[in-house]
């Protein structure tokens, strides 16, 4: 009888919650519903958000310092041509379905990123000149590189180089993104595409990487549902039908931030900034003095208090202030001056010689044709730098157009501007569009300087070396007016504030939910 | 009989053949390169880029990918997601049971409104009900499902609060989209009805059965609507497609998982292989529904019964 009743009592003080215990659930907005969330195969950033806490990586990079620290590898080792990474595992680790985690697990999860029949779309190509993994004992692992790839480790610190369970990876083949088996400290639980997304407490994991604060979650649960709709968004937290969401709209964030119940987390992206390409093949743009003109003619400060209600910085050249290697010294050129801009365009030849208002040069009006996506607010920041460009007296002709299209267009060269914007926590992003043989040189440069600078880079393992090279670029590519940057890339993310101790990793997309807790 | 049916089978080929043509005509004339859609943005070598155009059989000429198209779909095989790396067939599978559950949601909601409005509108003709009841189908057949979805957000969700504007899971997620799909779908029903009614009401024999003292109801039931419902189901048949495209577009307006939202996606990627098998599938169960609707049809209605054994 007597126990029955210290049993009724504890029973009664577990409910009545006097015993501080981890535990609870929160709803997470994403805001795209992906297209796949593989992460050996597909390329969102959205489904990282999840997923890294699914997985682990076999190094962990630290928001605050930028070093990388050790993960499912403990230490590592660079040969001296950079070409061999020796990594030595952590012993004891086991993924979710209790298959061990060792070198084997390693060199399968390589093999199937690079296998040809995966067609991974990032990836693989974060691998760069990978050339074979070998296993050197149970917990020693090499990763051989055709030449010295400097951005690997940063690669090998992200989601998609993240370490999948071989057993659950053969067991569901094409189906194995909707059953997905990692080793972190959340299990994928269940994934109704479009639906919802949902993710367990893993009570074993005890390897986390020191940049995380707990040994365990303390969440029970975080289901993760989709937000496509911006419009959605803020309605939903507001609701309480979800804790955190992301991107909400600049207008939103203002309103949010005065609200008592939630908070604004502005998390700054690094990458490329939102940049415009100056195609420097067609005329006028191939004149240097125009495309200067346009930087001093643009106000960039009044776009991004127009639409982005000031939540994010102007962008002064095309790395985002918060990248690896930003040199700050791009600020200096291209005030905003329309004065100037006015006068490089008569300096020359562009007049207005028959007063309809647009300028002229030989009889040819001064025209610009611009091509843009209908993501990220960009026909709106057409709109003002239409109207602001217009008062240069520049005719500018714009057209939306869907990715794929926008990709032929900057392929042949049919723009005169075009904008785009890429995140990623390594300077290496800027190859792609700023090498002659980049996959989108939308600027159509061809500066074998540059082209140089930009492979240095990537080979230089040095990161003060590193960032001497990426210098020169930011600064090439400012001088010789290649791109208009807009903004850097910033995550309003609207907070519940019982939600506590959401820290996002160096990507800024990705948060840590280990450390995630409930206030009372 | 059995020329009936080869001439339906035919008939089923042709149409699927059509549509798998189209989808692949269609795709053809879009602009985009697949293989740069996938991999540009991600850093990968203009190199890299070609080869996985080789690999996804993209520099082969055209009519030899129409060929191999055409024998892949032969054999039953709808290919894998260049995108998702799954199987096409069960990615369809598992998206049409969401498009699947609005279109007969939509189905029933337009075929109460069509019915219960012509039915009005023929039992009071020619007062301010029959005006009213369509005026209303009218508003109904010529409102686009995009234009009615927003304006029913705008009430039951923002004004109202009583509905989520978006999303896809319980019951009540289901309820605004069903009702902007089905009421346009509810206009042609109901000028249908109107029409049939008021014909059969003209008949001799409903005057018979009236001077035979037969029950009102046993009149409504059995010598109005079952002889009325013959030509409305055919025409539910022919709105299938009709259905089915409104799913898409309403999919998209409420941000419902279903085979719209896979269509769009699969369109703004480039995926041709999952294109072309929604256009399949689309295609075949306009064929099933349309069949259904005649035998449906033939059973109902007993003058068709009379004109084939005649």
């Amino acid at each position: 009888m007597r126990r029955l009743l210290i049993f009724l009592l504890l029973a009664a003080a577990l409910m009545t919650g006097c015993t501080p215990r981890p535990g609870g659930r929160i709803v997470y907005g994403l805001t795209l519903a992906p297209t796949g969330i593989d992460p050996h195969i597909n390329a969102s950033a959205e489904l990282g958000i999840p997923l890294t806490s699914v997985y682990d990586t076999l190094v962990y990079q630290d928001p605050k310092t930028g070093e990388f620290v050790p993960g499912l590898a403990q230490k590592w080792e660079v040969s001296e041509d950079g070409r061999v990474y020796t990594f030595y595992l952590r012993r004891g680790v086991k993924f979710h379905d209790g298959t061990p985690f060792n070198a084997e697990a390693v060199r399968f999860n390589l093999d199937r990123i690079t296998s040809p029949d995966l067609a991974s779309q990032k990836a693989r190509f974060m691998l760069g000149p990978y050339e074979r993994t070998e296993v050197v004992d149970e917990y020693t692992v090499r990763i051989v590189l055709k030449e010295p790839f400097a951005p690997l480790l940063d690669s090998l610190s992200q989601v998609y180089l993240a370490m999948a369970s071989p057993t659950a990876v053969q067991k569901w083949g094409q189906e194995y993104q909707m059953h997905q088996v990692g080793t972190g400290p959340f299990i994928f639980a269940e994934y109704v595409p479009g639906g919802h997304l949902r993710l367990r407490r893993n009570p074993d994991y005890a390897w986390g990487p020191s940049v995380y604060q707990h040994k365990t979650a303390r969440l029970e649960e975080v289901e993760f549902r989709f937000f496509t709709d911006p419009a959605t968004r803020s309605p939903a937290l507001e609701s309480g039908e979800a804790d955190v969401m992301g991107e909400v709209p600049p207008q939103d964030a203002v309103r949010l931030k005065d609200d008592p119940r939630f908070r604004i987390e502005a998390v700054a992206i690094p990458g490329s900034s939102l940049m415009f390409f100056m195609n420097t093949t067609r005329p006028p743009l191939d004149d240097l003095a125009v495309r200067q003109a346009i930087l001093y003619g643009t106000d960039r400060q009044a776009i991004l208090s127009a639409v982005f209600k000031d939540t994010s910085p102007v962008a002064c050249g095309p790395l985002a202030a918060v990248t690896l290697s930003y040199d700050p010294s791009v600020c200096q050129y291209y005030p905003y001056d329309p004065a100037r801009a006015r006068a490089l365009l008569e300096e020359r030849g562009w007049k207005d010689s028959d007063g309809d208002g647009i300028r002229d040069k030989d009889g040819q009006p001064l025209t610009l044709d611009l091509y843009l996506m209908g993501w990220g607010y960009l026909p709106t920041i057409a709109e003002l730098l239409i109207a602001q460009w217009t008062e240069l007296g520049i005719r500018v002709n714009a057209q939306t157009v869907r990715y794929p299209e926008a990709l032929q267009i900057g392929r042949e060269g049919r723009h005169h501007l075009m904008p785009f914007q890429s995140s990623g926590s390594d300077p290496d992003v800027l190859r792609q569009f700023f090498h002659s043989q980049g996959s989108m040189n939308w600027s159509k440069v061809n500066d074998p300087e540059m082209d140089g600078w930009l492979m240095e880079g990537m080979r230089t393992s040095d990161r003060q070396q590193r960032s001497a090279f990426y210098s020169q670029v930011q600064r090439r590519v400012m001088e010789q007016a290649l791109v208009l940057p807009i903004r850097d890339y910033v995550n309003l993310n609207g907070v519940s504030q019982r939600v506590q101790g959401l820290r996002f990793d160096v990507r800024g997309w990705f948060p840590w939910l280990i450390d995630v807790t409930l206030a009372q | 009989m059995f020329g009936y049916g080869l001439r339906r089978l035919l008939e089923a080929v042709l149409v699927l053949w059509l549509a798998a043509t189209l989808a692949f005509v269609a795709m053809q004339l879009t602009p985009g390169d697949p293989a740069e859609t996938l991999l540009a943005a991600s850093g990968a070598s203009p190199e890299e880029i070609a080869r996985r155009r080789a690999q996804l059989g993209l520099n082969d000429p055209i009519p030899v990918q129409y060929v191999r198209y055409l024998a892949d779909l032969a054999r039953g095989d709808l290919g894998t997601s260049w995108l998702q790396g799954r199987s096409v067939g069960r990615m369809i599978l598992e998206r049409l049971s969401g498009t699947v559950e609005l279109a007969l949601a939509a189905g029933l909601v337009g075929i109460a409104l069509g019915v219960g409005l012509g039915l009005l509108a023929a039992l009071y003709r020619d007062t301010w009900v029959d005006t009213l009841a369509m005026a209303v189908a009218a508003v109904g057949l010529s409102t686009p499902v995009f234009w009615s979805g927003l304006l029913l957000i705008l009430l039951f969700s923002l004004h109202l609060r009583w509905l989520p504007s978006s999303g896809w899971g319980d019951a009540r997620h289901l309820v605004l989209p069903a009702l902007t799909l089905g009421f346009s779908l509810s206009g042609p029903i109901a000028r249908l009805v109107r029409t049939q009614v008021v014909e059969i009401l003209r008949m001799p024999f409903i005057l018979a059965a009236q001077g035979r003292g037969v029950p009102l109801w046993r009149i409504f039931l059995i010598h109005i609507l079952r002889p009325a419902a013959g030509p409305v189901i055919a025409l539910i048949g022919l709105q299938f497609g009709f259905l089915l495209g409104g799913a898409v577009v309403t999919e998209s307006v409420f941000a419902r998982e279903g085979l719209g939202r896979l269509t769009v996606q699969a369109i703004l990627w480039r995926d041709l292989p999952v294109v072309r098998g929604i256009a399949l599938v689309g295609a075949l169960a306009y064929l099933l529904t349309s069949l259904l609707a005649d035998l449906c049809h033939a059973w109902l209605d007993p003058r068709l019964h009379q004109s084939e054994e005649r």
